[in-house]
Order: structure tokens, then sequence, then C-alpha cells
């Protein structure tokens, strides 16, 4: 091997004295003691300890409203949609609630299903990124990941395709307050804007059109998914810049959920009249459902979440309380590893001395 | 001579002189069809041929069953429905692998095709149409004759025809066989040898048609049964006829001889044993587990399918809307590719970048082996080497090291350091031979300069005549012996048939009393300077019974002399009474053994003629007699003749020791390691090495075949093997004192073990208890056995040394060979999976490099099983929540990146350049080593318990995600991401408790992974990659919200922090407890070995008494068979006068 380097002489196979050939690399080996590391574990419950209490604060200061309107008011309406035949038909129902206390900041009315698994491979595959990024050949032949849903039964191919897109959740929610005094005031929701800033300009893009086209005409030769009412270009009437794939309501269902039980953004509280400047003021209020989303053949349940928000996000009790159990379980190790250390090291260290 | 008896089993039949005849036999082969009888004498020890090598290697490739299953693995991935990451990414760690190794094969044959074809070019002469041709050896067809040049190598087993010495004696030098360096007589037939060297040879040789009936080729090298047919006479041949492959023709101008059997029929390539792949310890659990784990992840799958198959038949129950979910509307086909599809996902539980990293770090520790320093050999430029890249952590586990003698041991040379002349001590052993002044011997022209001993005051008396007895001493020792003196440059050079006698003539040349020839009758010797030529009446030759040999001469001034020298228990038996010096000459031979030199008394007799004359009388009559009759007699005559003698002195030879071999034999004895010796060397010399090299001390009691023997007919040989220790007089005395006990077995006795195999578990269950055993005059085959025995009857790492060609087999044969790259020529060290040049560097090899990697590769495996386990043993609890379907918990590129590029850095750097105790400590501590031979840190419990932290760690890495995640508005990306995270938090936090040396390599490693980690995945999640190809890159934005995000912080933190909590506390209490572990250590003294024996000669015969193997040398030379040719120059003169 040396010669490789070009040594002569008798010594030429001599491997070379270096620190690294030698293993001798200069290098810190921590030389940890009783007294480094039960410290450490003390510490660390802690700051675990801290954390917890912490978040469980934060977590406290958030408010939150669920409502299970899967049945109860709206048991006539689930009894529809066991029906394929009455699918067609609307049908709307009222929920009431009230609201002890005001909710203070910003209010995000969540939507939220159970036992809907997103998750599901064959079901999450279901999709074509390349047609929802706007390919103008994936539009016309989405990929076959999308089956069962890449063609109807006249052979145009389905946009969006797949089963995700099928499947959105159709229901769709009007909050009212009922102030003591007045009539009903519809509670104002954003409904654009909640999504991630990357899905909406990078992940989802409209086909590329000429000025002198409008979105149906994009479209055109496209058909609409199976389960869905309106075609794709037709989503918002409201407002032009939300249809296609960048429809606010269809790339939040399109981000899909990791468990059965999910909620997904419906819209935030707009603050800007009165009086929700400061957020919902306590009082009696109703939603009114469309209701579409049938839930009967997954044996859901479909509900309404309003709650306000930390920067930790909702009531989500899990973690601090995670923290905690945490904090306890180093705490009762660190003091198990005192007593052994109490008991048999510390013979060894006197005995060194 | 001629008999009759033709019989059955002699079936190899050879006829001289006929090369078309055998040569049509010749075995060929053609794929796996075999055909011939007779092999060529070509040697192929290469596997693949161009035409060959690539469907060979991959075959040999996919028979490891782990690169099988990754290619199933790979096959998986290239079916859409099921596949977790796109086959060209899974197919490029395959590809890695079996390039890499297929290089390495390429490059190994290629190695073995020059070593093949340099040993097939070497010269010979055959004999083709009555002339000798310059032919290569693998040329050689069984049948031809060949003549064989002074120091050839013998190119086939040949039955020897004629030579060109009288008699058709030869001599051969078998050191590549039995390590042995002294020489051996070979004698042709009577008949062979009148017929054929009258003519001219070419002629005579070209015209021999005899046929040859032997037995089947085999690997016994000291028999041979066969015979002659020629002119109508059948002759009996025996293995004295025999010249082997592989030995050196010595003094010997030429020889002819009759190929018998060639290239893979011979003796010694029959003894070489197999080679095979040789797999460490550690492997076999480790492609144990490996199995264990393929299994269960088949298992896992196989109910999770069923699981799936559930979840299926539910949703088919529930409605049609959801039948899609189920492929092809059959919840069992649905449920068929779940089971795929998840084996698919679990299998980077058990990557292939296991086996690329296994091979990596073994790589990178040989090349630490061939790095190292200190165990590089200045005198011969020669480094270590490690030749076998895939044994490294199993020389941190080594049990048993069995190791050959002579070359490994010893230096196998001989020195005359000390000697008692009439009681007189001359020269000191303290002084070492190399630092040792020499003594002018100017005066004394054939002086080569070799004599090792300082006694100025000897050469004094010497030269002045001064003391009768020290003359009479030399002259002793210029007499006594069966020395051939060959002369060279002027000078004579001494043949012998043991090194002893040969140090011992070559000291009295030195010292003026030069041997320089010898014929039938007559020795001839300078005295001084003066010539005188002694007639020699009788030879008393040596057997290893009587343990003495003595030479009866006429002087020239005509008195008869008695010279004898032999063991000292034997010569001072015979002596006159009342010899003035006898106590101290004892207490000299005290102090010799003391010193671990071999000692050899001399003495001498005048023998008066008239008991001479009856004497030979007695011997002439006894000539006629019957063999066993003949010897009973011989030996009471000779017991008659050597009596009375009057003692001159004392001689003590040093048997060289390596190195440091003391040293390093203690040491490894601390470490726990039993060293066992395998010699083919005579029992004494073999028990007196043991003692020189402190294997044995005075305290050892040696178990010797008889005692053991009846050990093991026992029906419970550990009783009777306690109760012999007990009975012992001196266990009694020193009641708590361990008796320390060694065996030592010849290879005659152990043949006997071939007999009853179930003695063979008993032995080892004794051997165990035992310091040593020293196994003597065995073959290379039965080293190899020996070696097979301790491999079956125990689950200990066996490490073979040795040097020579004999030791080939036992290298092969052991977990791990180690070749000295000594003087006996390379074929050790061709087949040694580690070359060293000093034994000494075994201290070194095993104790710092084994440890070191042991420790470090049992680390990395238990690391590596944790970090890919708790990775990818996750999916079976996320398939709890999304009806078993297979559905991936991690992007694609993270599963290829995760084993890759996220955590392997940090564990390599820790696999490189851990060291738990530095070099210089791991040699002071040699209990340190036993961590290994115990196999703490890779026993199947060791493995499974980091098989369950896995378990437990995956459980972790879903659960608390999944608490904070389930039922909330994050998706199932960011959870996603959140577990990579935890993931390879988990992994990193985990290298860094493991790891105890930090180098630099270390620290910016473990950083730039977890940035890796960061860059990489912000990279793959970003919007350009995502704008290229949408359908490999869909995390688009991801991370870019999840690194901001404090829940997902949170989460991975704490995720990872809970996971490595077991680990965390075994450490804190690892540390808590060990100050009392590490105090023992340095506590334990490890006390200096002390150099001297403390044997007390009394106790019991140890003597060192080692001259020639067996009886033979003499009757050569007495026989009137043997006149040594090329006198000297003085010797004519003296004839002449």
């Amino acid at each position: 091997m040396g010669k490789v380097k070009g040594k002569l002489g008798p010594l030429a196979r001599r491997p070379d004295n270096s620190a690294f050939k030698q293993q001798r690399l200069p290098a810190w080996s921590p030389m940890l003691t009783a007294n480094t590391v039960l410290p450490f574990f003390y510490i660390m419950a802690l700051i675990c300890l801290l954390l917890g209490v912490w978040l469980l604060l934060t977590v406290q200061s958030t408010r939150e409203i669920k409502l299970d309107y899967t049945v109860g008011p709206c048991d006539k309406c689930h009894e529809k949609r066991k029906n394929v035949t009455s699918a067609a038909e609307d049908c709307k129902c009222t929920v009431e609630f009230t609201i002890e206390k005001r909710f203070k900041g910003d209010v995000f009315f969540y939507y939220g299903l159970k036992n809907f698994h997103q998750n599901l491979r064959r079901y999450m595959d279901s999709r074509d990124d390349g047609q929802m990024v706007g390919r103008k050949n994936n539009l016309k032949n989405p990929s076959s990941y999308c089956k069962p849903f890449v063609r109807d039964q006249s052979g145009l191919p389905i946009a969006p395709c797949g089963a995700v897109a099928n499947s959105i959740f159709n229901d769709s929610f009007t909050l009212m307050y009922h102030e003591p005094s007045s009539t009903p005031v519809k509670v104002p929701l954003l409904r654009r804007g909640i999504t991630w800033y990357t899905d909406k300009n990078v992940k989802f893009r409209n086909p590329k059109m000429n000025s002198s086209m409008n979105l149906a005409q994009v479209f055109e030769g496209t058909a609409k998914p199976l389960y869905w009412k309106k075609p794709v270009y037709d989503l918002d009437p409201l407002d032009q810049n939300n249809n296609g794939f960048i429809n606010d309501d269809l790339i939040i269902w399109m981000r899909e959920a990791a468990f059965p039980n999910f909620k997904k953004l419906y819209g935030v509280l707009h603050r800007a009249k009165k009086p929700f400047t400061g957020g919902l003021p306590a009082g009696n209020y109703s939603i009114d459902i469309s209701y579409n989303f049938p839930v009967q053949p997954f044996q859901g349940r479909k509900e309404i979440v309003l709650t306000t928000l930390t920067w930790f996000g909702g009531q989500n009790h899990f973690l601090p309380i995670a923290y905690l159990v945490t904090s306890s379980l180093i705490l009762l190790i660190a003091i198990a590893l005192t007593v052994v250390w109490c008991k048999f090291g510390k013979n060894g260290k006197n005995m060194e001395e | 001579m001629a008999t009759q008896s033709v019989e059955s089993d002699f079936s190899w039949e050879v006829k001289a002189n006929s090369h078309h005849c055998h040569k049509d036999k010749l075995k060929k082969s053609f794929l796996c069809f075999h055909w011939g009888r007779y092999s060529d004498n070509v040697v192929r020890s290469y596997k693949y041929s161009p035409l060959t090598f690539l469907p060979l290697m991959l075959f040999e490739q996919f028979q490891r069953v782990a690169n099988f299953y990754y290619l199933l693995m790979v096959t998986l991935q290239c079916v859409p429905i099921i596949s977790t990451i796109p086959w060209y990414i899974a197919m490029i760690p395959l590809l890695a692998v079996l390039i890499v190794r297929g290089l390495k094969d390429f490059a190994n044959d290629m190695a073995r095709r020059r070593s093949d074809s340099q040993i097939n070019t070497r010269p010979c002469d055959i004999l083709i149409s009555q002339r000798f041709n310059a032919a290569r050896w693998k040329d050689l067809c069984v049948g031809d004759i060949v003549r064989i040049h002074k120091d050839q190598v013998i190119p086939a087993d040949l039955l020897l025809l004629c030579s060109s010495e009288n008699h058709s004696l030869c001599y051969v030098e078998t050191a590549d066989i039995d390590g042995e360096t002294n020489l051996k007589y070979r004698q042709a037939l009577d008949v062979t040898h009148s017929e054929l060297t009258c003519h001219p040879s070419e002629e005579s040789l070209a015209a021999f048609d005899g046929v040859v009936f032997c037995e089947e080729p085999n690997n016994r090298l000291y028999i041979f049964r066969g015979e002659l047919h020629w002119q109508g006479q059948c002759h009996l041949l025996d293995n004295e006829h025999i010249l082997l492959r592989g030995t050196v023709l010595r003094n010997t101008e030429f020889a002819y001889g009759l190929t018998l059997y060639a290239g893979t029929d011979t003796k010694i390539l029959k003894n070489c044993g197999k080679l095979t792949v040789k797999k460490t310890q550690m492997e076999k659990v480790f492609n144990r587990l490996v199995i264990g784990i393929v299994l269960g992840v088949l298992l896992i799958a196989a109910c999770l399918a069923i699981g799936s198959c559930i979840f299926s038949s539910q949703v088919m129950s529930l409605t049609e809307d959801l039948y899609f979910l189920v492929v092809n509307g059959n919840p069992v086909y649905t449920g068929f590719i779940a089971m795929w599809s998840y084996v698919l996902l679990l299998s980077p539980a058990m990557p292939v970048a296991l086996y690329i990293s296994f091979d990596l770090i073994h790589t990178v520790h040989s090349l630490f082996i061939n790095w190292d320093l200190e165990m590089y050999w200045q005198e011969a430029d020669k480094p270590a080497q490690a030749r076998n890249t895939s044994l490294n952590e199993e020389l941190g586990q080594v049990e048993y090291l069995l190791s050959d003698k002579t070359g490994t041991l010893t230096q196998n040379r001989l020195l005359l350091r000390q000697c008692c002349i009439a009681g007189e001590i001359y020269g000191d052993v303290s002084i070492s031979a190399e630092d040792m002044e020499p003594m002018d011997l100017s005066w004394n022209p054939f002086s080569c300069g070799t004599l090792f001993m300082s006694a100025p005051s000897l050469v004094e008396n010497l030269r002045g005549q001064q003391c009768p007895l020290s003359s009479q001493f030399f002259k002793a020792l210029s007499l006594c012996h069966t020395v051939m003196a060959e002369w060279k440059e002027e000078r004579p050079v001494y043949q012998a048939a043991s090194p002893d006698e040969e140090a011992l003539v070559g000291a009295a040349r030195e010292l003026g009393w030069v041997f320089l020839s010898r014929t039938r009758d007559f020795v001839v010797v300078s005295e001084l300077g003066v010539t005188r030529q002694y007639q020699l009446l009788a030879l008393l030759d040596f057997t290893s019974k009587r343990r003495r040999m003595s030479v009866l001469v006429r002087e020239p001034e005509g008195g008869l002399k008695l010279y004898c020298k032999g063991a000292d228990m034997v010569i001072l038996e015979r002596l006159q009474k009342d010899i003035p010096f006898q106590e101290r000459t004892e207490r000299a031979l005290e102090l010799f053994s003391q010193s671990c030199l071999r000692t050899l008394c001399v003495a001498v007799r005048s023998v008066p003629e008239a008991s001479w004359e009856q004497w030979r009388k007695t011997l002439t009559r006894s000539a006629t007699m019957a063999t066993c009759d003949r010897d009973a007699l011989l030996e009471k005559l000779y017991d008659q003749m050597e009596t009375e003698l009057l003692l001159l002195g004392v001689t003590a030879i040093e048997d060289r020791l390596q190195d440091g071999v003391p040293e390093t034999i203690s040491l490894l004895q601390h470490a726990g390691i039993k060293v066992w010796v395998l010699t083919g060397d005579k029992k004494e010399t073999a028990v007196n090495i043991g003692y020189s090299c402190k294997l044995l001390d005075a305290d050892t009691r040696l178990l010797e075949w008889q005692e053991l023997r009846q050990i093991l007919q026992a029906p419970d040989p550990r009783v009777s093997f306690h109760k012999a220790r007990q009975t012992e007089v001196w266990a009694v005395d020193k009641e708590t004192a361990r008796p320390k006990t060694a065996v030592v077995l010849t290879g005659a006795e152990l043949v006997e073990f071939d007999q009853r195999p179930e003695w063979g578990a008993k032995f080892m269950s004794l051997a165990s208890q035992c310091e040593s055993v020293l196994c003597c005059r065995v073959t290379p085959g039965q080293k190899a056995d020996i070696v097979t025995m301790v491999k079956k009857h125990t689950s200990s790492v066996t490490m073979v040394i040795g040097d020579g060609a004999n030791d080939v087999n036992m290298i092969k044969t052991a977990h791990v060979g180690v070749g000295l790259a000594g003087v006996e020529g390379g074929q050790a060290v061709q087949n040694a999976d580690f070359a060293l040049s000093q034994f000494r560097f075994l201290q070194r090899l095993l104790l710092v490099h084994g440890r070191w990697s042991y420790r470090r590769i049992s680390t990395f495996l238990r690391y590596f099983l944790f970090k890919t386990c708790s990775f990818a043993l996750v999916h079976i609890w996320y398939g709890f929540f999304n009806g078993f379907s297979a559905q991936r918990l991690y992007e694609t590129w993270f599963i290829s990146l995760y084993i890759a590029l996220y955590t392997s850095y940090p564990v390599m750097c820790m696999a490189f350049f851990e060291q738990d105790a530095s070099a210089e400590n791991s040699l002071k501590y040699p209990e340190l080593y036993k961590t290994g031979q115990r196999r703490e840190l890779s026993s199947p419990l060791m493995l499974s318990l980091s098989l369950v932290y896995a378990l437990y760690a995956s459980l972790i890495l879903f659960f608390i995600p999944y608490g904070v995640f389930h039922d909330t508005a994050f998706d199932y990306q960011t959870m996603a991401v959140t577990v990579s995270m935890a993931a390879t938090f988990t992994a990193t936090i985990e290298i860094i408790l493991v790891t105890r040396y930090w180098t630099k390599f270390n620290f910016s490693v473990v950083c730039v992974s977890v940035l890796l980690f960061f860059i990489f995945t912000r990279i793959f999640q970003s919007s350009r990659l995502f704008q290229n190809s949408p359908i490999d890159f869909f995390f688009v934005g991801v991370s870019e919200k999840a690194f901001l995000d404090p829940v997902v912080w949170l989460t991975a933190l704490l995720t990872a922090w809970v996971a490595v909590l077991p680990s965390l506390t075994a450490h804190g209490l690892n540390i808590i407890l060990t100050i009392n572990n590490t105090h023992k250590v340095h506590s334990m003294s490890t006390q200096p070995v002390e150099l001297k024996s403390k044997f007390s000669r009394g106790s019991f015969g140890r003597s060192s008494f080692a001259i020639s193997q067996g009886a033979g040398a003499g009757r050569h030379i007495t026989s009137a068979t043997h006149i040594h040719s090329r006198d000297p120059p003085v010797d004519k003169k003296s004839q002449l006068e």
C-alpha cells in the first residue's frame, strides 16, 4: 500500500504515523459520574414540568364548543341521506346553541368528521396531483391512480379525478347570532384565505388559459366528479378567483387527515363589524346547515367546532398532560437512581478515596 | 524383498514412462460433470473464468439469504399497487452491494490466478523421449519421471528411483510439511538404485517400465504403502521411498523420481483442507436475528393483512358506495395485497444498508490493523495485514489460541549459551544473545562467528591445554553426533537431523574442535588446528526411550573411548561413583533449567580392549537375529557399554523464543485466553518450550496419555479429573491453590479420538479446566482435527497462529487464522486471515484491535437494529387507525434517506473511532477482554433487548404524535413530518448516548446529520421540485409550515425524549454503578511476567534432551549404505597419509 505513494527505501511499507491511522485522534470522552447524571435527570424533570404547566395554562385559556349535528335536529336529513334515491334532494336543518362566555379574539369555525378514513391507502392515492397543478395532459388523461374515478360513463375525463375529490365534504353552514333584542344577525365568516399559502399558489393551479377564455372553457371536455352537484369551475358563484382547482374548500379537503377523526377549517370569524370585532359575544346562536354529506355509509358522525386559538393551537390537552406525565416519570427515575446511588454507588466512591 | 502378495486395496496404478496412457485418464470436468482418474499437476484455486464470472458471481451473491431477500423486496417494489418507494430508488442500495462485492470477488480471483500461475510455472525437468526437458510444474503428469536438482522444491509426490548420491540416498527438508527444519533421509529401493545408476541415467530411466500399485490418494503424510512391479518382481514400498510435494531436496545433486500423485492428489494438498468462507459468530447470531426479524415481519404483515381483510369486508357490508376501497371487490384479495405492502413497509427494519455499513466498518477496522505502527516489523519492513476483512470482531472474542511451535513461538534457532565443565559454569545467559560482545576467535580459521557464549576463561583454558576435561568435553561434542559436513567456501557447513546437534557441533567448531567430515568408519576432526582421524567403531543410536547416544571410537593413539551425551537423568545414573564435582554439576543443571535452557550431559569412558572385543562379538551375533529379539539384545548391549561414565560437563542450549513470547502468553492468559500448542515436533521439545514460554510453570502438573485415558474412560470425567488432581501430594499441601494442569498429547494418541467420538466432548470439558494443552507430533491434518474438535464441543472462538505450510489446514479450519510472515515461506500467510510478523503483535491484535472491533461492531449492530426497527415498526401501530391499508407514515423520500443519510454517519463514525479504553489501558488490563469472550455485548439477550427497546420506541414514536394530532385540524402530511422529525431526533439522541469517544468527526457528523434532515426535507418539499414532478414530491410546502409550528416541535421533542428514556435510565444507572467496576479494574494489579522459572529439577523428570526424532539417523551413518561423498580437502589429505 505504501508503494502507491512512491516511498522508497527500507521502510517503504511503514505505515504513516498520523493520529488518524494510529487511532489516536484527540477526543473527548465525557467522564460522567453520579454528580453530573443525577442533576441532569432532576433538571430534565423540572423542564418538562415547567413546559407542561405552561402549556396547560395556555390551553386552559382557549374556548371551544363542539356540536354534533349528525342526528338530533338533523335526524330527518340523516334519514334522507341514507337513501340513495333521495341523494340529490336538498335538505336543510338548524342547530341551536348558546355561548355562555364570550369567545375572545379570532374564532375558527371547523367541521369535524368521525370515523371517516381519509387515510386509507387506496383512498389517499386516488388523486392526481399533476392534474391539480394544472397540467393540461393530466386534465384530459388523469392518472390511473384515480381509479375508479378517472372517467365518467360517457368516457369524459373527470376533473378533479379520484376518490378524494369525489367525496368532498359538501355541507354548508350559516352561523346566525340571535341578539337578545333584535333579529338574528348573520355572523360573517371569512371563507377565503384559509388555506396554506403553498397549497393555494403552488400545489393547486388551474390549467393555463388565454385571456379570452373563461374557466368553463378551460374545463371543457371534462366531467364533474360523480358525487358533485356543481362542476369544479363553478364551485364558488360569488368569487371567480375561488373556482376551479384553487377553490379553498377543495384545497382544504384535499389535504387529507392523518386519522379517521379530524377537523377541517370551514371559516374564520370576520371581525370587521360590530358586535364581532372582539370575537363571538355570549348569547344564543343557530347554524343553518345544508345537510348534504352522508355519514351513514361509514357509520360516522359530523360535528361543528367553534374555537379560539393560541400560539399553541386549539384545545388540545394531550400535549401538556404528556409533558406533565413525562416530568413525573423522569422524577421517579431520578429518585430511584438517587436511592441506588446512595446504596451502592457511594461505597465505591468511598473505597476509591 | 520380493513378495507375491498383491493386496487388493492397492488400486492406484501408475505405469512409469507412459505419459500418454495417463494423459488420457486425466481428471476433467465440464460444468458439474467430472471424469477421469488422475489429477494433473496444475493448481487451480481460482473460482471464475471470464465466461462464468457474472452468472457464478450473481449465483453466489444470491445464495446469501440477505441478498436474495432484498432482491425479492426490490421486485415487490416494482408492483405499483404495493410499492412504497419507486423501484428505481429501491434498486440503488442492492446494486451498490452487488457491484462492490462483485469487484471484490473479481480482485480476489485475479490475485488467486496470479499466485496459481506462479506455482504452476515453476521449473522442473521431465524425462521425455530419453532426454530431460525443462518444463513447468503444470506439465507434469502421473507416470512421468522427473529430475530434481539440489534445493529444488519437489513438484509432486514422487517415488524416489535413484539419486546422485551413493546408495541413492537423498535428503529432504520438510519444513513446509511438519515445520521441522532438519533434514530427513529418503532412500531408493536397492533394485532401482542398482539398475538405474549403472548406465547413463537418461537411457536407463527411459527404459524403466515398472508399475506401481499403491493406495488411493490420501492425506496421511507419514504413511505410504504400495508395491513396485518390475522385471517380474514385486517390491514393497513405504514412506521411506517417497518424496512429498512441497519438500525441498537438500545436499543431493540430483534425484530421480517417478510421479505417483500429482496436483490435488498429492498428500500435502489432500492435507490442505477445503477453503470455506468464514463466518463470524456475530454474523451467525445476526443472521439468525435477521431471519427472525424477516419472519416476524411476515407474521406481522399477515396479521395486519387479516385486519385489512376484516376492515374491507366491513366496508363492503355497509354500502356499495365505498366498494372502490376494496380491490376487485374482494376483501381477501385486498388483504393479500395489504400483506405484501406491509412486508415492504416493514422491510426497512432490516435494510440492505446494514450489510453495506457492516462491510465498510470491517474494511476500515482492517485498515486500522494494516496501519498500526506498533504491529509494523521494521526489520523486515512488514506491516500487519488483515487479509480477510470480515473477521475483525471475532478477534475480540477469542477463547482458544492454538499455536504452532516452530517459527511461531520459537525462532527455530538453537544456541549454546552456557556450559558447565568440571563443575565450572561458563557463559552468562542473562545477557541476551544479541547484546553479547562476541569473543575474539580470530585464531580459529574455521570460526564463523556463530557462538553466543562469552567465556574468555574457557578459551584460555582450551588454548592453553590447561584443563584436559574441557578438551575432552569439546572432543566429545565434535565426535558424538550424527551430523553431516558439507564443504562450502572452504568451511564445513553442518547438516544435522536435529538442530540441537547442529548447535553443539557448531559451538565446538567455534572453539577449535572442528568436525571436518565423516566416512563410514572414520570421523575427521581438527583439534585446535591439528587434524586427527578417529576410527568409528560403533554408534549407539538415540531412541526416545534411551534418551542418549554414544559413539565408540578408536583414537589415533590407539585408545578406545566411548563418548556419550544424553538427558541428565539417564547419564547421571550411569556415572562412576564419587565424582568430585557431581554436586556442582547438578546445581548447574538446576540453574540451567531455571533459565529454561535445554540441557545435555556429556560423559566419557575409556573402554578396555578386552571388553570391546567381547562386546563386538555379541553385536555381530545380534545382527542375524529376528528384529524384536535383536532390539532387546541391542538395548541390553548398549546398556552394558554405557556404564561407569565419567561426567565431563553439561551443555545448555537456548531454543530462542520469538521476542516477547512469554509476556504475550502471560498477557493472553490473563485475558482468559487458553493457549494450546500444536506441533509436529517431539514431546520433549514441546514441553520444554512450554516451560520456557511460561505456558507451563513448575506448579503445573502434566497430564499425560495414560492418566488422561483413564479419566476419559471413567463414566464421569469431571469427577475423576478432580480426583486425579487431589490425589497428588502437592495438591493436598496447597489446599487453596487451584492446581494447574496441562495436558500433553501426541499425534499417535490423538488417533484414538477418531475411534471414540464420545471422547471429544469429555476431553473438551476437561481441557477447559486445564491451563493448556500441548499436542506433539501431530500432522497438519490432525492439527486441523483438533481445531475442529474445539470448535465442535465448545461455542468458543478459536484462533490459530502458525507460520508454515503445515499450519495451513488448521489456519483454514479455525475461526480466525493468523499467519506469521516468517522464514518458512508464505503459505501460511497466503491462507491466513491476518498476517503478522511477530508473535508478540498478537497481544495488540487481540486485546486492542479485537476488543475495540468487537465493542464497536456489537454496539453498531444493536444501535442499527434499534434505529431501523423503531423507525419501521411505527407502521404496525398506524395500521390500527387506517384500516390496515398499509398506508405509510413517512414521506417516501424520508423512508429511503433516513437510513442512508440522516442516521447512518454518526453510527459509522462511532463504529470507526469508538474507544472505551485507550490502547494502553486495554493492554494494561487484559481482564477487559473477557467481555468479548462472554459475548456480553452481542448475546441474543442483548440483541433481543435492543429489539424490545425498538418496539417500545416505535410505540412512543406513534402514539405521542397520535395523541397530539388526532381529532385536530392537523393533516396527514404534517403528522408524517412530525414523526420523521421525532424518529430522527430519537436516533440522534441514542447515538449521542452510545458514543463515548467524541472525536471532531463524531461531533461534526452528528450535527451535519441533523442538519441534513432539515435541509433535505426542505429541499424535497420545495415548490421547484414539485413543479417538476408532482407525483414524486407531493409533500410540497409541509416542512415549510411544520418547521415553524411550535406544536410540531414540542411533539417531536417530547416523543424523542420519551423514546430514549429507557436507554437514558440504563446509561445513568450504569454510570452510577460503574464507579465500583472501574475502581476494581484500576486496582487490579498485573504482575510483570517473571522470566525465571520456579521449577526445581527433581520434582518430575523434566528433561530437555531432544536430539533427533526417533531412531534412524545413526542407522544410515553406520550401515554400509552410507558414505558421504565430497570429502573435504583436509580429509583427503589425511587419508593419503
